[in-house]
């Protein structure tokens, strides 16, 4: 077994397939046709053009901007001390804690939806926004627990107890010594929170009501009516700035330094 | 390590509340509804979900892809993420983000892309019929199979990343001390690498497999309403029938199969480890 | 990140201000189809004359009734158009109110059968559709209901699951033409089951159906034809079939949401629809055929549309009630015979 050929081939079809379909999206939205397909008949720039036209984008764009970022941060808000409250200590129900967060993971995202609409919304007369608001940080929480926590495991704490020995408190010794070694991780699951929440759509398909929406099910009820490449240049759009965003926090942060 | 317990009770509770509150209980009381009856607490439920044969069929058939999704996303994300770490750092890295890539695209964009490939029309039927390998186009929408790649291609990228991780953590030395100690690539496989990285397969493992069986989209479009799953067969019946006690049922059932694949998973990682 | 967290509430906080601003809103829940079109047609104008603002949800028909359903204690919606038989179905769960006639000015211009569809003055109908089948005029010719499972479309047709709107009345016209119609629709849905593997797909959502006639996966599937007109727009020649059974059909109609808190507003909302001169600019866009008759059209428009008394009444159309009562048992033959 000493030849490249192998691996080699493996990466190649393994690539092909996973990145394949995005091409065939990126190439289905520049079609000058009414309808999906590939190849495109022609070549047009007037479906990327009709993506920003559609108002229902727009909003339910905002939409999922707003739960993604601030569902993400509310949840490592919640998870980072969470994580170093894990890690730290000899906690007595340590690995309930752990279990109990990362249970979103494991139960189907339509039950999520739908338990959270039958006895949290109704009974309490949620406004529907904030129920996804909800439902979305507890949908991230797992991520930013597990990924922060892995990071905190990887930093020894002789670092925090030689700062806090030599006169700093110990929340100066967290925000100066834990966060900056963490921010890899921290940045981590915010990449995964944000991303998780943004294509999420099992939760949002009972939670959402009239005027509020997340960009995915407005996709999906806007290819139920019209099946033109709006949807593949909506999605290719999408897709450029997932990459745009992990591109920058790359460049800035450094981050594949800590991978 | 710290050992004020008042401290780190206060740090950790409340994302424990948080979750309580607002995600588990309602699952709960959810799932409780499976369970009673108007006489109170009984299994009649679910002795009647699964007399119906075609609730049967729909679980089989989820418990058979899910099961077929991962052993293949295994078998396909070990050989990738073996070859992704012996790559160059910069080769390497590239590599990762191209893995990475399909997890930002929407599922929905995703599982549209397959209909227009698979279609009578597309890529995989044209390549087949000037190959000569069929005559006709062959069907591939609203068949299992389709619900099959378009999973696999969901869930195989996180295969293959929980595996590098794995991998990288493995000791440097044990694959070349095992050459040299004569063994073939089969057996190097088998007593050093899985052994060595049942965690990643583990945790590769539970997410593939949980993730095909809660998947929505994916088995709702490629599939229809001839290949129906757990998932999509809830969704049917809460909006359909107004049915909660059977989307209860099936929801239960989607949790005991998840926890379940996670023990299994874990039991046959460390049962060869024993050998 | 305290500054991404300090930044997010307080979007979050002008998020939630904005939108309990302070004009009137009336929220409807439609179907989803030519929502650009109303619109223009019938949002903006109605916005501009009451000054007040719409929030609109879309979805089909049962989904809608569904969230309707779980927000029993909290309405949400104020009007809504529905099936004739969910229309039936929303009054027996206690979700909409009586419709009180006398605030709508245009109801007498309203054909007969549009005046109290499920004769409990709980709707109002709004809009006519008749159900055929489109098919491929160059690959085959369809004269028959019976032919959707004959030898020349197998593999290539596609069927409506019983689930949606179009299912049941596809069903029984495939009943007529087997000669074996009885409410319970067995016979129709043994056949379709013994034929199952010949048929791609039951679909839930017609607009899939023009990409699968696209990519030549179906040559042929029966629809409504609020559908027809995303067909036309492929390069395909494509006919709406006459088959000797007749054709099927629906009406849809307009509900009152029980403890609305907008229930004038609501009615002024139905009266604006109903009204000849909004039915007119519907049915010239050939978005909605008329309820209203004293609504006139050309008649190369009239082609496309289910237009006039005539027509209107040749429609076989399933009373609700047999829909409703009908419902549960269908599902399950046809979950016995089709489903798996």
């Amino acid at each position: 077994m000493n030849s490249r050929l192998f691996p080699v081939t493996v990466l190649v079809l393994v690539t092909a397939f996973l990145i394949g379909p995005f091409f065939i999206i990126v190439a289905a939205s520049l079609s000058e046709g009414e309808t999906l397909a590939f190849p495109p008949q022609g070549l047009s720039l007037k479906w990327v053009a009709k993506v920003f036209e559609v108002e229902s984008f727009r909003e339910s764009f905002a939409m999922s901007m707003l739960l993604a970022i601030g569902g993400t941060a509310a949840a490592l808000a919640l998870g980072i001390p969470a994580s170093y409250a894990l890690s730290r200590y000899r906690l007595p129900f340590g690995e309930t804690v752990r279990t109990v967060v990362s249970l979103p993971i494991i139960v189907p995202g339509i039950i999520v939806g739908l338990a959270l609409l039958r006895y949290l919304v109704v009974p309490f007369g949620f406004n529907i926004t904030l129920a996804l608001f909800l439902a979305h940080t507890a949908l991230v929480l797992p991520y930013a627990v597990r990924v922060v926590s892995a990071s905190l495991n990887n930093l020894r704490s002789d670092i925090e107890e030689a700062a806090v020995l030599l006169g700093s408190s110990r929340a100066g010794a967290f925000f100066r010594v834990v966060m900056p070694n963490i921010r890899s991780g921290i940045l981590a699951a915010f990449i995964l929170g944000f991303v998780t929440s943004f294509n999420q759509v099992p939760v949002s398909l009972f939670l959402s009501g009239p005027g509020v929406r997340t960009l995915p099910i407005d996709m999906l009820s806007y290819m139920e009516v019209t099946y033109d490449p709006s949807v593949a240049a909506l999605s290719a759009l999408l897709a450029f700035m997932s990459i745009g965003i992990v591109f920058l926090a790359e460049r800035f942060l450094g981050f594949s330094r800590y991978v | 390590m710290f050992h004020n317990r008042a401290e780190a009770l206060a740090l950790a509770l409340p994302a424990a509340v948080f979750a309580a509150v607002v995600f588990l209980a309602p699952v709960v009381i959810l799932l409780a509804e499976g369970f009673r009856n108007a006489d109170g607490w009984s299994v009649s439920a679910y002795s009647g979900f699964l007399s119906d044969p075609l609730n049967r069929t729909v679980f089989l058939r989820t418990l058979r892809l899910g099961a077929a999704v991962t052993v293949v996303a295994a078998v396909i994300g070990y050989a990738a993420a073996f070859a992704i770490v012996n790559l160059p750092p910069k080769g390497k890295g590239r590599m990762i983000g191209l893995v990475v890539l399909p997890l930002m695209i929407s599922p929905v964009a995703r599982t549209y892309a397959w209909i227009v490939i698979l279609g009578r029309t597309g890529i995989v039927n044209q390549a087949l019929t000037s190959v000569g390998l069929t005559d006709e186009p062959v069907r591939f929408l609203f068949t299992e199979t389709a619900v099959f790649v378009g999973l696999l291609q969901l869930f195989l990228p996180l295969m293959i990343l929980a595996l590098i991780s794995a991998l990288e953590n493995m000791p440097k030395d044990a694959i070349p001390a095992a050459r040299v100690l004569g063994a073939n690539w089969f057996q190097v496989f088998w007593k050093v690498i899985l052994p060595l990285t049942r965690e990643g397969l583990v945790i590769g493992g539970t997410l593939v497999f949980t993730g095909s069986l809660t998947a929505y989209i994916t088995p709702a479009i490629l599939g229809g309403s001839k290949v129906l799953m757990l998932e999509t067969l809830l969704y049917q019946r809460v909006t359909v029938a107004n049915d909660f006690v059977s989307a209860s049922v099936i929801a239960f059932i989607l949790i005991v199969m998840s926890f379940a694949a996670n023990l299994l998973l874990k039991r046959l990682a460390t049962a060869r480890s024993k050998r | 990140m305290k500054k991404i967290l300090i930044a997010s509430t307080a979007l979050l906080l002008i998020g939630a201000h904005g939108a309990s601003a302070q004009e009137k809103t009336l929220t409807i829940s439609v179907y989803g189809f030519a929502q650009d079109a109303f619109k223009e047609l019938v949002y903006d104008p109605f916005e501009a004359k009451c000054g007040c603002k719409l929030v609109v949800e879309t979805g089909n028909s049962v989904e809608r009734l569904a969230k309707m359903e779980a927000n029993k204690a909290n309405p949400v919606v104020d009007m809504a158009v529905v099936s004739m038989a969910d229309a039936l179905s929303a009054t027996r769960a206690g979700l909409i109110d009586k419709i009180d006639t006398s605030k709508l000015s245009n109801f007498d211009k309203l054909y007969d059968i549009a005046k109290d569809p499920n004769g409990d003055g709980m709707s109002i109908g709004y809009t006519f559709y008749a159900t055929s089948i489109v098919y491929r005029s160059d690959k085959v010719e369809v004269t028959s209901w019976a032919d959707l499972l004959g030898d020349k479309l197998a593999g290539h047709v596609a069927l409506p699951n019983v689930t949606t709107n179009q299912g049941p009345p596809t069903l029984y016209m495939i009943g007529e033409a087997l000669g074996q119609n009885t409410p319970d629709l067995k016979a129709a849905i043994a056949a379709v089951g013994e034929k199952k593997d010949d048929i791609v797909t039951f679909y839930v959502k017609s607009s899939q159906l023009v990409q699968l006639m696209q990519q030549e996966e179906i040559w042929a599937a029966p629809i409504g034809r609020f559908s027809w007109e995303g067909f036309t727009k492929m390069d395909l020649p494509i006919k709406w079939a006459t088959p000797k059974e007749g054709q099927t059909g629906g009406m849809n109609v307009m509900v009152l949401a029980k403890g609305s808190k907008n229930q004038d507003l609501a009615l002024q909302f139905m009266d604006f629809w109903l009204s000849t001169e909004i039915q007119t600019a519907l049915a010239e866009k050939l978005v909605d055929s008329p309820a209203n008759k004293e609504v006139k059209v050309s008649p190369e428009i009239a082609e496309n549309l289910t237009y006039g008394e005539e027509t209107v009444k040749n429609l076989k159309l399933i009373p609700s009630a047999v829909a409703l009562d009908n419902r549960e048992a269908w599902l399950s033959e046809w979950n016995a015979k089709v489903g798996q």
